[in-house]
């Protein structure tokens, strides 16, 4: 089973990196960039079958490793 | 150097009176990547107590020949060195300080609870707060409760940075004989978050709490923006510590500037000290009387 | 692509390998079996491994010739220019010599117990196809360098040189990325991988020139220290020795990376050279530096030698060589990262973070010990036997042997070479005095190869292992400008320290590669005495085009020529180096570029000097004279002229200047001192200025006040020293046979330069003004 697990800051969180991108990218001549933001993107590979046990095995590696609550939101899509 | 054979006997238990300063011992905790260890283990040393640079796995791994083998209590302080653990991906500091939770984390409980300094700097401090070990309002958090995020320039910055001591009461601030120290800063993700929306409300704690330690200042000790703080820090927050002020993290290197030389201004104006002299002073003469 | 089978007669063996027919083969054949085999040797070369195979009665294999391709690659064996080097270069007799030029690094004393190690070297090819990765495993490997020689590093340099930020898209050729680009792939490449082993980056530059546009020239140094004792060479101990390879695993990046830097790029690089650019992982080295480090500290090594060009194929030959005798390797225990992977993939792959051991026996489970608390990988290999013989064994099957004589007895050329005369016609003499020099100074200021690189400097972490007492940036917080020479305090126990800088003016080289690469090894010689400090070795990284064109050569050989000069002249050794030819498109090639990185002697750290203006109303002495040599200067790339009168320098001179300099910072009190360089006087000052935030009031009295400001006459400083002291200062220069003169005065918030012929001072400038020009020159490309 995959899963991918997408991390996120959440709403209202500064992104410097998405910031200083979009100004980068602008400088390169591209216009209409109206907003970039990093999403962070894991692909993790189980050996688990079951869907629902995959996921909370997944949930878990989030809330112990993978995201900060403070900072992050995150998703999972399983296949 | 004094050898002690892991399960003989809780070393710190032989001191009654005053301990001499070759029995204080600090553990310096690295994994792969952390790479501050050296000259924080030194700055130790150069105050006469005996600190040794020790790998995670010697406080677990069954690889780990008895000699090598250490235990938490085996020392007095720890220290969370600078670097880049487990190269910082993910998020800097999370990597260890799960490996740390996995396998020390009732051990650092006891031993913050029993009043031992743990310290971590820059990197450590990323370790700690990834911990729940600060700010700890009520204790060691399950989850982390801020975050120390991307500056804001979005890059690394290496820079010297001033620091206004807001509380000099607790050990790692009551030698330091000064209202503002240098520390050179360098670290790319330094900023001090607080949950969105409930920022004021953690400032106000921490400030009711004397855990504000350290905020950056101009060099005239003005609170200033960037570049005299680097990462874009809520309230210019550069080092905290928990409530009862036995755990610190900041992000600034005091054993960055143990030396007078090594003070960016050095040829220009001579100090006899560094200031992180009096930092690591502090945790020193805080052991000294530590009964 | 599809092979001839009976040019390549598969074996019929569990796994894949060839035997070449060469013995067969034409001339013409032969080239085409070194085109399809990616083995970039020659036909004359290819007929001597003809006539070898001929006297072994049989063919090679794919494996046997991929080794001779990568063995005599001209990054492997320097088959063009160690005929100039020898002749000119090598064997400078100095008695702080340890091992100069035979190994990785050079090895030079430091005090009684310690050596200091010293490693340059280019990373041109891979950082101009991908940036970040390239500049970061140049890095990776020059750690390495240092490593193998039982040194801890202490410090990284990295001088680096780009097109024109300015340049338009549409003028990029095919293929080409943009300059802004390729700089900001190689500072982030730098600064994760330095700032992730915790190793310094303290010096370094940044030159743009329309030639690197398609070549960039990445190079990285590093210099470490070790204990005498603890000084290991790249050379097994005995037979019966253990091959212990520890580190990453094996893959296939990085396969024909030396194949790869020894020919010219072209638009089709990109695509075909992907897999030769190695991906770095500072992680896994960090720990490897503690763990070699730890293992040849305890005595439990006789050899060690890092894994760079070549990958196995030259590491294990060389070693068993180099200690006179040879080797046996089983190929399937090298640890992979994939499984699809062909033997003489495996023995030429250059992934990074890899060292060969040497190991007694009995010492081998220790070593792995040690290894394994890291979390390192370490596998025995192979072991040392008594003939010259290397053979290697894949799945029990002999796929390999070759006398390792002839594996190494890689060719040596003395192509032709033209010298060429860049004769200009016009001189500073046919331009007018500029009616506004403020303007002028605006200009010569926010020129990129003057202004500020604090953008780059400030992303390196030049502090980790806190023994950095000059840092790259210099004066009040805040305020700091360009240092002269870094300065780090290696050792716990001792003030004795060493100062670093690294220099080269490819300006000055393009015009004239002799008084160029002369000027560079003055410019290096005055960074170092600068901060008070002696001249003591320097290393140099020799960035070319294409060696087989006579002109290019002709460069190389002037440049070697002019180095060799100088440094013998002056007793600097020249103590480890690296050449990069083939620097070179269909389009252009690069400026000659003769990098130099160079090591000073520091008696004692806290005597150090910075550049920063320290006080209200002290003296500057301009030191040594000032001419009208303008070719390649900023100021005539200001106004739009040419001239070919680049700065000179001679040795005498230097060493007289050395010598007077050192005794008038150990007689008197010196408070700031500064090189003049890039931009004359009028930059040097305001650089000053800068880092103490503080203005100051010369006169000028010459009749071309724009020649006395602005030329970039090589051997001059710039010092202040307190009012009192300056007519005595003045005095001691004059005895010692320097010229010496009061510029002016320190002082205030501006920066007021007076000429003679007017009451109106040529340039009057706010401090603050002056350094947001300068701050700015570069931050402006990059938003």
């Amino acid at each position: 089973m995959i899963a991918h697990v997408y991390i996120e800051l959440k709403k209202g969180v500064a992104d410097p990196e998405g910031e200083n991108t979009k100004k980068a990218l602008q400088l390169l001549g591209f216009d209409g960039v109206r907003d970039v933001r990093t999403i962070k993107v894991f692909r993790i590979e189980l050996d688990e079958l079951d869907e629902d046990q995959g996921k909370r095995k997944v949930e878990e590696m989030c809330e112990k490793l993978l995201a900060n609550p403070v900072i992050h939101n995150y998703r999972i899509e399983i296949g | 150097m004094r050898w002690i054979q892991l399960g003989e006997m809780d070393c710190r238990g032989i001191w009654g009176d005053d301990m001499e300063r070759e029995d204080i011992r600090v553990a310096v905790v690295r994994i792969e990547g952390t790479n501050c260890e050296r000259e924080t283990a030194l700055a130790f040393k150069r105050l006469e107590v005996f600190a040794e640079e020790v790998h995670l796995k010697q406080f677990y791994s069954d690889m780990i020949r008895d000699e090598d083998k250490r235990s938490l209590h085996d020392y007095h302080a720890v220290v969370f060195p600078g670097g880049f653990s487990a190269g910082d991906y993910i998020r800097a500091g999370a990597i260890f300080s799960a490996r740390v939770r996995s396998v020390l984390r009732k051990d650092l409980k006891k031993f913050i609870g029993e009043g031992w300094p743990v310290l971590g700097i820059c990197n450590g401090f990323q370790v700690l707060v990834e911990l729940g070990a600060l700010p700890a309002f009520d204790g060691i958090s399950e989850k982390p409760e801020m975050a120390l995020g991307i500056n804001d320039s979005s890059r690394f910055e290496c820079r010297p940075t001033f620091l206004k001591v807001e509380n000099q009461k607790i050990l790692f601030t009551r030698n330091l004989g000064k209202n503002v120290v240098m520390f050179p800063s360098a670290h790319a993700e330094g900023k001090v978050i607080f949950p969105s929306g409930r920022e004021e409300e953690y400032i106000e704690r921490l400030k009711e709490n004397n855990q504000i330690v350290f905020r950056y200042v101009d060099r005239n000790g003005d609170y200033a923006g960037y570049p005299w703080n680097p990462n874009g820090s809520i309230y210019n927050i550069a080092g905290i510590c928990n409530p009862e002020g036995n755990v610190l993290g900041l992000m600034p290197h005091p054993e960055r500037a143990f030396h007078p030389v090594s003070h960016p201004e050095w040829t220009r104006n001579q100090q006899k000290d560094g200031d992180g002299k009096g930092f690591f002073e502090g945790i020193v003469s805080y052991l000294e009387k530590k009964v | 692509m599809e092979l001839d089978p009976s040019v390549y007669i598969s074996r019929n063996l569990p796994f894949e390998l060839y035997e070449v027919d060469i013995l067969n083969a034409s001339d013409e054949q032969l080239a085409v079996i070194s085109d399809e085999m990616g083995l970039a040797l020659s036909v004359d070369e290819m007929r001597r491994i003809k006539e070898y195979f001929r006297q072994k009665g049989r063919n090679p294999t794919d494996i046997e010739l991929q080794a001779l391709g990568q063995a005599w690659s001209e990054h492997c064996c320097y088959k063009s220019s160690k005929y100039f080097l020898k002749k000119y270069l090598f064997g400078i007799e100095a008695p702080q010599n340890i091992f100069v030029i035979e190994e990785d690094a050079g090895v030079v004393e430091f005090d009684e117990e310690h050596a200091y190690v010293v490693a340059l070297e280019s990373h041109n090819h891979p950082s101009a196809i991908e940036p970040y990765g390239g500049a970061a495993t140049g890095i990776g490997g020059i750690l390495r360098d240092v490593v193998c020689m039982g040194a801890q590093p202490v410090a990284l340099v990295d001088p680096l040189f780009f097109g024109h930020l300015d340049t338009p898209y549409e003028a990029l050729p095919s293929g080409v990325k943009h300059p802004l680009y390729l700089m900001n792939g190689v500072v982030a490449g730098i600064r994760d991988y330095g700032n992730r082993v915790g190793i310094p980056t303290v010096a370094g530059m940044i030159f743009f020139d329309e030639g690197y546009t398609g070549n960039c020239l990445v190079n990285v140094g590093c210099v470490g220290i070790a204990k005498k004792n603890h000084l290991i060479r790249s050379r097994v101990g005995g037979v019966g020795d253990v091959f212990v390879l520890v580190g990453g695993k094996t893959g296939r990046d990085g396969i024909h990376g030396v194949t790869f830097a020894s020919t010219e790029l072209d638009e089709k690089s990109e695509e075909e050279s992907r897999g030769a650019v190695q991906l770095g992982n500072p992680i896994v080295k960090e720990p490897l530096i503690h763990a070699c480090l730890e293992a040849n500290e305890k005595g439990l090594l006789t050899g060690m030698k890092d894994l760079g060009g070549g990958g196995l194929s030259c590491v294990i030959g060389e070693m068993a060589l180099a200690g006179g005798f040879g080797a046996e390797v089983h190929l399937e225990r090298v640890p992979l990262k994939e499984k699809e992977i062909k033997p003489w993939e495996i023995w030429v792959s250059e992934s990074q973070e890899r060292m060969m051991l040497s190991v007694r026996p009995e010492n081998v489970d220790e070593v792995l010990y040690i290894f394994d608390k890291w979390d390192v990988d370490a596998t025995v290999i192979g072991k040392v036997i008594d003939e010259k013989i290397l053979r290697v064994f894949y799945q029990g099957y002999k796929i390999y042997e070759m006398d390792i004589e002839f594996v190494t007895s890689g060719p040596e050329y003395c192509r032709p070479y033209t010298v060429e005369k860049r004769e200009i016609q016009t001189s500073v003499f046919d331009v007018p005095e500029p009616e506004d020099y403020e303007d002028i100074f605006r200009s010569i200021l926010a020129h990129p190869n003057v202004a500020s690189k604090e953008f780059a400097i400030r992303q390196y972490d030049h502090e980790v292992r806190a023994s950095t007492v000059l840092k790259p940036l210099n004066g009040i917080a805040g305020w700091e400008s360009h240092g002269d020479a870094a300065v780090i305090k290696p050792l716990e126990d001792s003030w004795k320290g060493l100062a670093i800088t690294s220099d080269v003016n490819p300006a000055y080289t393009k015009i004239d590669p002799f008084w160029g690469t002369a000027v560079a090894f003055d410019e290096m010689c005055r960074n170092l005495v600068a901060v008070n400090s002696v001249p003591h070795s320097f290393a140099d990284c020799l960035n070319f085009g294409n060696p087989e064109k006579p002109l290019r050569l002709g460069d190389f050989h002037e440049s070697v020529r002019a180095l060799g000069w100088m440094a013998r002249n002056l007793g600097i050794p020249c103590v480890s180096g690296n050449v990069s030819f083939y620097n070179e498109t269909p389009y252009s090639f690069v400026p000659p570029t003769p990098t130099l990185m160079g090591v000073g002697m520091v008696e004692d750290v806290r005597k150090v000097i910075s550049m920063d203006l320290k006080r209200r109303g002290t003296a500057l002495i301009l030191i040594n004279e000032t001419r009208p040599e303008f070719g390649g200067s900023v100021y005539s790339s200001v106004r739009g002229f040419e001239d070919s009168n680049v700065p000179k320098s001679s040795p005498e001179h230097l060493r007289k200047s050395i010598e007077t300099m050192l005794s008038l910072f150990s007689n008197f009190r010196i408070l700031s001192c500064h090189d003049v360089a890039e931009g004359g006087v009028a930059v040097a000052l305001g650089e000053m200025c800068i880092g103490g935030h503080m203005g100051c009031e010369v006169e000028i009295r010459a009749e071309r006040a724009d020649i006395a400001l602005f030329s970039e006459s090589a051997t001059r400083w710039i010092v202040e020293v307190k009012e009192e002291d300056y007519t005595d200062v003045v005095e001691f220069l004059r005895k010692s046979g320097l010229k010496a003169g009061v510029l002016g005065f320190t002082g205030g918030k501006d920066m007021i330069l007076r000429g003679a012929k007017t009451t109106k001072p040529l340039i009057y400038m706010n401090i603050d003004e002056v350094d947001t020009t300068w701050r700015n020159g570069l931050s402006r490309y990059m938003g």
